[in-house]
């Protein structure tokens, strides 16, 4: 017993040298529950003796209590004597020296969306410091994009829902800089970092997680004069515009310019057309009380989107409600019409046109254009084809998930959608083949059955379709206010850190108490200032 | 991996100040040993030998860790604790007896030297050490500021001693002030009590400001120093200050045990109030300086350790439970009847686990930094707990009223081993998780250099601290029982 414990304590308490009263009292000290652990518990246990618990019993065991005391401060004086003989002897035990070594395998990820950085997470944990790991990202932050229609109808700060990648990755390299091409034969990428010259980055493994951009499907006018809704700054401008269309109704004295100005398109009728229509819909009605000069007929938030019903990821009953509740709150509805021109102060559709000053485009995207440039296998919308394991045929070392790539379900055999569940599950599966293909062990193949859908479509109000669980047939559906706080529930749970968290959660509290506010961050000369974003993806 | 620490400057003291510790602490020892011999009655030349032998041990061991009059008066606590065992020990070797009964009955018999080693032994030879080890030029002794140490200290004194004003109002109870005898006047009652609570306060803060890092360690400070407090006010200065002879019995000390546990959470809250006090000035006006900031902010840690603390708190639940059951604990909360089927106190018990595990996290996140210190940690956590819930909290939730009775705390003593073992495994568990972490994230340099600045480094009078409060903690319940 005294051996084991001896053992247990110097394993447990590396001594240190000269610190002979420090290793006496406190092997001393540690004597005390040994007592409790060896003479009142398990002593009379094993010899089958009824255990003494009470004053009395305890009593008993005092004698044992004293040695145990005086053992532990000899063990602690003995252990630090023979720790000291053991260095004289043999030298001083070196701590092994942690760096990063240049001759690690090193993993350049491509993209910072939630499948990169939770790649970068994965690998992390699964090689550990096994490997070298590169993040390549143009923007420095991870875009929480579920919440995106919350900045745009400013319920939340933008930096509410930006998770700052060097901070929230501790292993890797966070690189800031463009993906310009890769040579597959030398395997290097080729960045070009903001300001500087054209750099290369080597890698032994690559991962392509470049997400995707809007697509205009060659409506030029449109792409010049519609906001895209993919970027933190996308949703900063929309919701400085809406305040700037306020503003200049508020001053303006034709009726009818003042409805041209007071109405907002919305092109796209999925998850994030309808719940951007929605959050514009709350903000422009939330802060029509400070402009006095305006009436509430001159507000329009119209969707316009080409199907005949809109949220075509969610079953037939939801879509029907959503398209009720978001009518009776004031949302106006263009539905089996598309989009095919736009100039400044109209938007034309299939069937008619609406005079409107503010367009918004959310009905399709592609992936990033970058990968047209480079020697890749990909489909007819410019994804990277990728086998069941996730990995890019005939390109040793390169693997490719998210919006950028056409992930075919293993099982089911059919493409997984373009969603950050899918991309956070491709993620793992990438990872975790990494690290088998490093030694030498068989890939697996990817397989990811979805959990369900969730979407806001206006104040406490939403839908959720929820898979349920050993019935892959069946889900389970449901609306209005359970939903709405399921999806705040979920999603804020998912928000990456508990800073992120308390930030949402303290916006969302104090939303319930303040209006929302009208301040302009940025100044807007007009329409063409944000023409540039469309070439910053 | 373990991080190695290294020793400090201090801990290579040349050989003439070893030659001059040696001598000091024999004089100052054989001086503590003459006073034993009056105040005892006994032989001068014995106890004045036994102080001399006392003294040289100390001088020769424990001096170098003296660094200040804090650091040793814990270090001569704990080694005057060693001294009464060894004392013990050598008796029943004398005897050649190792009954255990025996041995309680001649330990009862001296606790009055115990008293007298801690009184006059241990806190002049510790004291008189470290100060003279404060003078002594060391660069790497963290700063002292005297102002903070009296205003944080005075104060977390005062603040702590109101946690009796309901009894004291109704003049009922005077813990900090029992043995001081029969004081006609409320007015004078709770004025002394505040006197004596600002007087621990103070004194806490200038002896400990250097060694106390957070919470968890002040609460630890806090539970030693108060012992030694009850020692040394209502067993030695009170009687004293009266003119009325010391008695250092085992009767005298069994009828101030209700005084015992007020002085004992007396000292915690002080520990917890100084370090709120303490650390309110870092936390707002150092710590969340941009050019101090850290990888990682205060509120990152905090929430990671209430994760970690309840996790941790929830096994050192399911780990103690048999033993909770076994001690018949699970069914009576606290001793009190609540008629709980074993099911019901199962769950309650886990809940609670929870919860005091999330406080472990929060309190003594940053002292152990390894799996022994942190076991350590989890053994005065588990003592703490014990006389706050059981013999305090709980009672007074579930009934209204608290019994420090010495017959209410030998009821309670099986659970005593329980708590201690839900402490052992919270706190290993933490430790596990927390290293986990750091080693995760260890090739991050900041993360590294946190983890350095973090560690308790060798020296300091942890271990003393453990042994003393554990030693006492367990060892006055089961002889006054």
């Amino acid at each position: 017993m005294a051996l084991v414990a001896g053992a247990i304590y110097a394993a447990c308490a590396p001594p240190v040298r000269g610190a002979y009263a420090d290793s006496i009292m406190a092997a001393a000290s540690l004597g005390i529950p040994i007592w409790g652990i060896t003479s009142v518990i398990l002593l009379p246990l094993l010899s089958g003796n009824q255990m003494a618990w009470d004053a009395v019993g305890m009593q008993g065991h005092f004698a044992p209590l004293v040695g145990w005391i005086l053992f532990g401060a000899l063990l602690g004086g003995i252990l630090q004597i023979a720790s000291e003989i053991a260095e004289i002897r043999f030298g001083p035990e070196t701590a092994p020296v942690l760096s990063l070594s240049v001759n690690l395998p090193r993993v350049v990820i491509l993209g910072g969306g939630f499948g990169g950085m939770k790649a970068a997470e994965y690998l992390e944990e699964q090689l550990g410091g096994s490997v070298s790991i590169s993040l390549v990202s143009d923007t420095n932050a991870l875009l929480f994009t579920p919440m995106l229609a919350e900045v745009a109808g400013s319920s939340l700060e933008p930096s509410h829902i930006s998770v700052p990648l060097r901070s929230s990755l501790r292993r890797t390299r966070f690189v800031r800089g463009r993906v310009t091409g890769v040579d597959f034969e030398r395997r290097v990428v080729v960045l070009d970092e903001a300001g500087t010259e054209s750099r290369e980055l080597g890698y032994d493994h690559v991962i392509f997680a470049l997400g995707a951009v809007s697509n205009y499907l060659g409506l030029k006018n449109v792409e010049k004069l519609a906001f895209d809704f993919k970027t933190l700054l996308d949703a900063i401008r929309i919701r400085n515009h809406v305040i700037e269309m306020f503003e200049k109704a508020d001053r303006e004295t034709d009726p009818e310019v003042r409805r041209q100005l007071l109405t907002f398109v919305i092109a796209g009728g999925g998850f994030a057309g309808v719940e951007l229509a929605g959050a514009l819909n709350d903000f422009a009605h939330g802060i029509f009380p400070d402009y006095r000069n305006l009436s509430i007929d001159e507000l329009c938030v119209t969707l316009v989107h080409s199907r005949d019903r809109i949220l075509p990821e969610l079953s037939e009953t939801l879509a029907a409600y959503a398209l009720e509740t978001m009518k009776q709150r004031g949302v106006t509805f263009r539905l089996g019409a598309r989009l095919v021109d736009a100039e400044p102060g109209l938007v034309t559709l299939s069937d008619g046109q609406i005079a409107a000053e503010s367009l918004v485009w959310t009905a399709g995207t592609a992936p990033n254009p970058v990968i047209r440039t480079l020697d890749l296998p990909t489909n007819a919308r410019g994804a990277i084809t990728v086998d069941s394991t996730l990995a890019v045929p005939e390109h040793p070392a390169v693997w490719a998930l998210g919006d950028c790539a056409v992930v075919i379900d293993s099982e089911t055999k059919k493409p997984c959608p373009p969603t950050a569940q899918f991309a956070l599950r491709e993620a793992a599966t990438i990872a975790r083949n990494i690290g088998a293909a490093l030694k030498g062990e068989p890939a697996s193949d990817f397989h990811f059955k979805s959990l369900g859908a969730l979407c806001v479509i206006g104040h406490q109000t939403a839908c959720a379709e929820l898979t349920v669980p050993f019935a892959s047939t069946r889900s389970l559906r449901f609306s209005g206010l359970l939903a709405w706080f399921l999806w705040r529930g979920i999603y804020v749970s998912k928000l990456p850190g508990p800073e992120r968290k308390i930030r949402v959660l303290m916006a969302w509290t104090l939303e319930l108490f303040f209006p929302r506010d009208i301040i302009q961050t940025i100044e807007l000369g007009g329409k063409e200032s944000h023409a540039g974003s469309h070439n910053a993806q | 991996m373990p991080v190695v620490t290294t020793l400090s400057e201090a801990d290579a003291p040349t050989p003439l100040r070893m030659w001059y510790d040696r001598w000091i602490g024999i004089l100052v020892g054989t001086a503590g040993g003459l006073l034993q011999g009056m105040m005892l009655h006994s032989s001068l030349l014995r106890t004045a030998l036994l102080g001399a032998a006392f003294g040289l041990v100390f001088g020769l061991v424990f001096s170098k860790r003296a660094s200040s009059a804090g650091a040793g008066l814990i270090w001569g606590l704990g080694s005057a604790l060693l001294f009464w065992f060894l004392i013990l020990a050598a008796s029943m070797l004398r005897l050649g007896t190792h009954d255990s009964n025996v041995m309680l009955e001649d330990a009862r018999g001296r606790f009055s030297a115990l008293a007298a080693y801690l009184v006059c032994f241990g806190a002049p030879v510790g004291v008189v050490l470290g100060i003279r080890g404060g003078i002594l030029p060391d660069r790497s002794r963290p700063p002292f500021n005297r102002s903070r140490a009296i205003v944080a200290g005075g104060l977390a004194g005062v603040v702590s001693g109101l946690i009796f004003g309901h009894w004291m109002w109704q003049g009922a109870f005077f813990p900090l002030i029992a043995g001081l005898g029969d004081i006609q006047s409320q007015a004078a009652k709770v004025l002394l009590q505040f006197c004596v609570a600002f007087t621990i306060g103070a004194t806490f803060g200038l002896l400990f400001q250097r060694d106390v890092r957070g919470y968890g360690s002040c609460m630890g400070w806090g539970l030693g120093y108060t012992v030694f407090w009850w020692f040394a006010g209502p067993l030695t200065l009170f009687p004293f200050s009266q003119r009325r002879p010391l008695n250092w019995s085992m009767d005298a000390a069994s009828q101030l045990f209700g005084a015992l546990v007020g002085y004992i959470l007396y000292g915690l809250i002080l520990g917890v109030v100084y370090a709120t006090f303490d650390r309110a000035w870092v936390r707002l006006f150092i710590e969340s300086d941009p050019l101090n900031r850290e990888a990682e902010g205060p509120g990152f840690r905090l929430f990671r350790s209430l994760q970690w603390g309840a996790l941790a708190g929830l096994a050192g639940g399911l780990v103690s439970s048999p033993f909770m059951f076994a001690a018949h604990v699970l069914s009576s909360v606290a001793g009190v009847s609540t008629q709980l089927s074993t099911l019901s106190g199962l769950l309650v018990h886990l809940l609670v686990s929870t919860f005091i595990g999330m406080s472990y996290g929060v309190l003594f996140r940053d002292e152990a930094s390894n799996l022994a210190m942190a076991g350590a940690w989890g053994w005065v956590f588990g003592l703490i707990w014990w006389y706050v819930g059981p013999l305090t909290l709980l009672p007074l939730l579930l009934t209204g009223e608290i019994d420090w009775r010495i017959s209410a705390a030998s009821a309670l003593l099986p659970s005593l081993l329980g708590h201690l073992i839900y402490g052992a495994c919270t706190a290993s568990l933490f430790y596990v998780l927390e290293q986990a972490y750091t080693n995760k994230h260890r090739l991050d340099p900041r993360m590294t250099a946190r983890e350095l600045r973090r560690l308790r480094p060798v020296g300091t009078p942890a271990p003393a601290l453990w042994f003393f409060a554990m030693g006492m903690g367990v060892v006055i319940p089961l002889l006054l029982a």
